[in-house]
């Protein structure tokens, strides 16, 4: 059990690029945070700058009460689960998960003990004497599991641990990750660039993007409550539709719930965010837009319809639930509730 | 692939039989001269077949002092054997720090030293031998192993080779030893040798080779006969004597030297194909 505390915490490559932006996080005892953001967004190198594989160039990272800043990895205290596993390929399994033990001086009995609960832990006790060349990919992301747990560190660090696996073990292993953390209780920083294991996998979730966080929050509250027009669209799948107004021109600007909410910052609302499962079939007078159906993709639970509305530029996706029979080129009167509309201003952010 | 052309098949043997008598040929014409005494050899036929000298030509090779040498065969097999492990462990041992080096560390001058462990794969030994006999000779080197062995040690060839396998080998490994408490010399030795072990084993093939029959510099640096390594007798054996050339004892001196290469490359090759077939990464 540890806290982290990260401190304006910045990162410049030799080549003058800068990565990290200043950021700043705490992190709670027991705490899973998943960071999610685009590729090249920066979160794999902040993880790697708390693992110590990469030097901090500015800021503080703190362990608990120790700054760790400018100590080697192994003396952090912390366990890291690689993307590719990067398990040892000439040892076995067992040696694998003792090699950190063993490098720590750790009696063999011990030693041996440990492994093998580890082991019985992740159910890896048959595979004990393998080497990692024998396992299916499955097994080989539980022995980097196993290899992370066995020493009991302070901070688990996962770097896109799933995304080698296929789509149905992918699934089983978020459960089960997520199962392992809350029972050993560890802190853990879990980087991810697939939004539905951020979601289901977070207490907390840290949006990032070039180098910046962009909201910090559970994940319902990123999901119902998005802090910028980034956020708005990277959470959710399909994602929100976002709609720019133009104040006057638009019909849809002249629409009651629009013109009348944000009262006051309404000359800065540049944009309109509503999810596709918010948005409801509803009579022509209370309607938002009405929509010319391009395309329908039936998913069997819900339907996805993709169109266009006059005086929007932007392609609108609206999630009906169930079946609806609609022909290519119908047309829809599309509502939806207050609370589920958005305004987000010239910069991005929320209004 | 397989073609169906029977004529293709009897073809390709005919010609394989024909390579493998041409190859075979000399190494069973030495095999039986070397069973003859000096007599048989220059008064009849080059013979094809064994004689009765054989057991006595061998022991007395590898017993006497070898007249134009002036040490037995056991004696340079010793000296031949200490030289070529010598230079195949030293070359294997720099080369692959060398490598490690260049490939995991960032210190200033990587690419300096890079460029110029390359260029030294430009200069063979025999352009830079001079130069090399006076720093020898200024050691008081001469007619030692050490001599012998450590101006041959340096090897670019395998320095590229480990540089290669290392860039194979990914980086997250490093960073998972990292993370495991494992230091850089932990890492080498725990996890790198282990890993290019199949490398080292074909390495350890050529350059054992490569160190057996090295003729020009234990040639140069050996005044004593006792220092005398088997692939430079050889040579001394065939033209010294002042008379008729002893061919039973140089055909039989030329199969002791054969044998020490044979065995290392059927003992090693059964570790580089099985590093082949079961490809560990």
């Amino acid at each position: 059990m540890a806290t982290l505390t990260l401190n304006a915490l910045k990162k410049r490559y030799p080549n003058g690029h800068l990565t990290l932006h200043g950021i700043d996080l705490k992190v709670a005892h027991g705490e899973l945070i998943v960071i999610v953001g685009p590729s090249g967004c920066g979160k794999s190198t902040l993880l790697r700058s708390i693992a110590g594989l990469e030097s901090i160039t500015e800021g503080d990272l703190w362990i608990d009460d120790t700054r760790v800043n400018d100590k080697e990895p192994a003396q952090r205290d912390i366990a890291m689960v690689f993307q590719n596993y990067a398990l040892y390929p000439h040892m076995t399994v067992f040696d694998n998960m003792a090699y950190a033990l063993k490098n720590r001086g750790i009696p063999k009995q011990e030693c041996e003990q440990k492994v093998r609960e580890t082991a019985k832990l992740l159910g890896l006790e048959e595979l004990l004497e393998r080497r990692p060349r024998q396992l299916s990919g499955g097994q080989r992301q539980r022995v980097a599991m196993g290899r992370a747990i066995v020493r009991s560190p302070k901070v688990f660090l996962f770097d896109e641990p799933l995304s080698n696996l296929d789509a149905a073990l992918r699934v089983q292993m978020r459960l089960e990750i997520r199962r392992l953390l809350k029972r050993l209780g560890t802190t853990a920083i879990y980087v991810t660039h697939d939004q539905v294991e951020a979601m289901t996998l977070a207490d907390r979730l840290v949006v990032m993007n070039g180098g910046q966080v962009e909201q910090v929050g559970a994940p319902l509250e990123l999901y119902s409550r998005p802090a910028t027009r980034f956020v708005a669209r990277f959470i959710g799948s399909p994602s929100m539709n976002l709609i720019t107004l133009e104040a006057t021109t638009s019909p849809l600007a002249k629409h009651p719930l629009v013109r009348d909410m944000p009262a006051e910052p309404m000359e800065k609302a540049a944009t309109l965010g509503i999810r596709p499962e918010h948005l409801r079939i509803t009579d022509p007078l209370q309607a938002l837009f009405r929509l010319e159906v391009e395309m329908v993709e039936p998913l069997g639970a819900d339907t996805l319809v993709y169109g266009h509305a006059a005086g929007i530029a932007e392609q609108i996706v609206v999630r009906l639930d169930g079946i609806h029979p609609l022909e290519e080129s119908a047309q829809l009167y599309l509502g939806a509730e207050r609370e589920n509309l958005h305004f987000f201003d010239v910069e991005g952010r929320r209004v | 692939m397989r073609y169906r052309r029977p004529g293709l098949d009897v073809f390709s043997h005919l010609l394989l039989i024909l390579a493998v008598i041409a190859f075979l040929f000399p190494v069973w014409m030495a095999l039986t001269a070397a069973t003859h005494s000096r007599t048989d050899l220059y008064t009849s036929i080059a013979p094809l077949w064994f004689g009765s000298e054989g057991l006595h030509n061998f022991i007395s090779v590898l017993t006497e002092p070898i007249p134009g040498v002036g040490a037995s065969a056991s004696t340079m097999l010793l000296n031949s054997l200490v030289m070529s492990l010598g230079i195949a462990f030293g070359k294997i041992a720099i080369s692959m720090l060398a490598a490690y080096a260049v490939v995991f560390f960032r210190f200033p001058g990587r690419a300096l030293c890079f460029w110029l462990i390359f260029m030294t794969l430009m200069l063979p030994v025999e352009v830079r031998i001079v130069p090399t006999y006076q720093v020898v000779a200024d050691l008081h080197m001469l007619n030692s192993y050490p001599g012998m062995i450590l101006p041959l040690m340096a090897s670019a060839t395998a320095t590229f080779l480990f540089r290669q396998f290392f860039l194979t080998v990914p980086p997250e490994l490093l960073e998972a030893a990292r993370v495991d408490g494992a230091g850089p010399w932990k890492f080498l030795w725990d996890i790198l040798l282990p890993l290019s072990k199949t490398n080292i084993a074909a390495l350890f093939v050529i350059m054992f080779l490569y160190g057996w029959n090295q003729y020009l510099w234990p040639l140069m640096i050996t005044t004593d006969q006792s220092w005398t390594t088997v692939v430079v007798s050889l040579k001394q054996l065939a033209s010294a004597s002042d008379a008729l050339v002893p061919w039973q004892l140089v055909t039989a001196m030329a199969l002791l030297a054969l044998i020490p290469p044979v065995v290392v490359i059927i003992v090693m090759q059964r570790y580089f194909v099985k590093g082949l077939v079961d490809s560990e990464k």
